[in-house]
């Protein structure tokens, strides 16, 4: 019983000790050093889609309305069958393997 | 209806809210500062510069902060760290200040000479011991909150506890109750 009192007693005092400290401008000398306001995610998004947008206008005025790509796809269509083939097999296998690295780095390695 | 620390979190993280974080420093900043002045013995600008250090750096990570635990022991546990490293830093830290530390005080209830005594039993306990009661006796953390905030396993937090509070019973003997 005694214990208890005692025990009871020093939590008293321990909590007394801990007073409330007054602000004094703590808050705000904290605010103050805190990093300018951060970019927000929705509008980096917007900033990052529109500059791909303006630089994609850009390259296609700068190529001449982008008749190389449809100059590429003739050439391509104009290949052998098995070269044909043979790069889309590549692709394939490309687009797979950055896949399940994706999938690889999102679980930590694990694949399950 | 006053806003939650999940609340003020949260619009902090949505909208980089400063005044939602200016709100947590106004809730925590008394405690914070209380326990880094009982850890650096004293040095009131000592503590208010780690204090300070403890809420920017709580402002930088507040995306690891996942309220799994309570705010405030997520902030006790920065603050810890911050201690750690100054600690660290200055080898040893420095020596009792006990004027300057009351007269920082509010006057309260308790007798001078009683505040006296307990600030100079606190201050001779060994550092895990007087941190291990801080956290759990002074500022409410459970056991298993203070293990997490000292990164030390539970079974450590509890021996260090009732070993600093024998200690400060001890020393405090003449002053208990009869």
């Amino acid at each position: 019983m005694d214990e208890n009192l005692q025990e009871d007693w020093l939590d008293a005092r321990l909590r007394d000790e801990a007073a409330y400290i007054d602000d004094g401008g703590f808050t705000a000398h904290v605010v103050q050093k805190l990093p300018a306001h951060r970019v927000r995610h929705s509008l980096r998004a917007v900033i990052l889609l529109g500059v791909t947008v303006v630089a994609s206008v850009v390259a296609y005025l700068l190529s001449g309305g982008g008749w190389f790509i449809a100059e590429g796809v003739t050439r391509f269509a104009l290949l052998p069958l098995p070269v044909i083939w043979l790069c889309a097999a590549g692709a394939t296998v490309v687009v797979m393997v950055g896949g399940l690295a994706a999938a690889m780095s999102k679980t930590g390695g694990r694949l399950r | 209806m006053a806003l939650t620390d999940a609340d003020l979190v949260a619009r902090v993280l949505l909208d980089d809210d400063h005044h939602a974080f200016a709100e947590l420093v106004r809730n925590h900043q008394s405690s914070v500062r209380g326990l880094l002045r009982q850890l650096v013995r004293a040095d009131v600008s000592l503590a208010d510069d780690l204090a300070q250090e403890t809420f920017l750096r709580a402002y930088k990570n507040l995306r690891s902060f996942r309220g799994e635990a309570r705010f405030s022991t997520w902030l006790y546990r920065i603050a810890y760290n911050c201690f750690r490293e100054e600690a660290r830093k200055r080898k040893e830290l420095v020596g009792i200040h006990e004027a300057q530390l009351e007269a920082q005080h509010d006057p309260q209830t308790t007798d001078p000479a009683l505040r006296h005594d307990l600030v100079r039993a606190l201050q001779l306990l060994p550092l895990h011991e007087r941190t291990a009661v801080l956290l759990c006796c002074q500022n409410g953390l459970s056991h298993d909150e203070a293990a997490r905030v000292l990164e030390i396993p539970l079974g450590t937090v509890k021996t260090n506890v009732l070993r600093g509070r024998e200690k400060l019973k001890r020393s405090l003997a003449a002053w208990g109750p009869n």
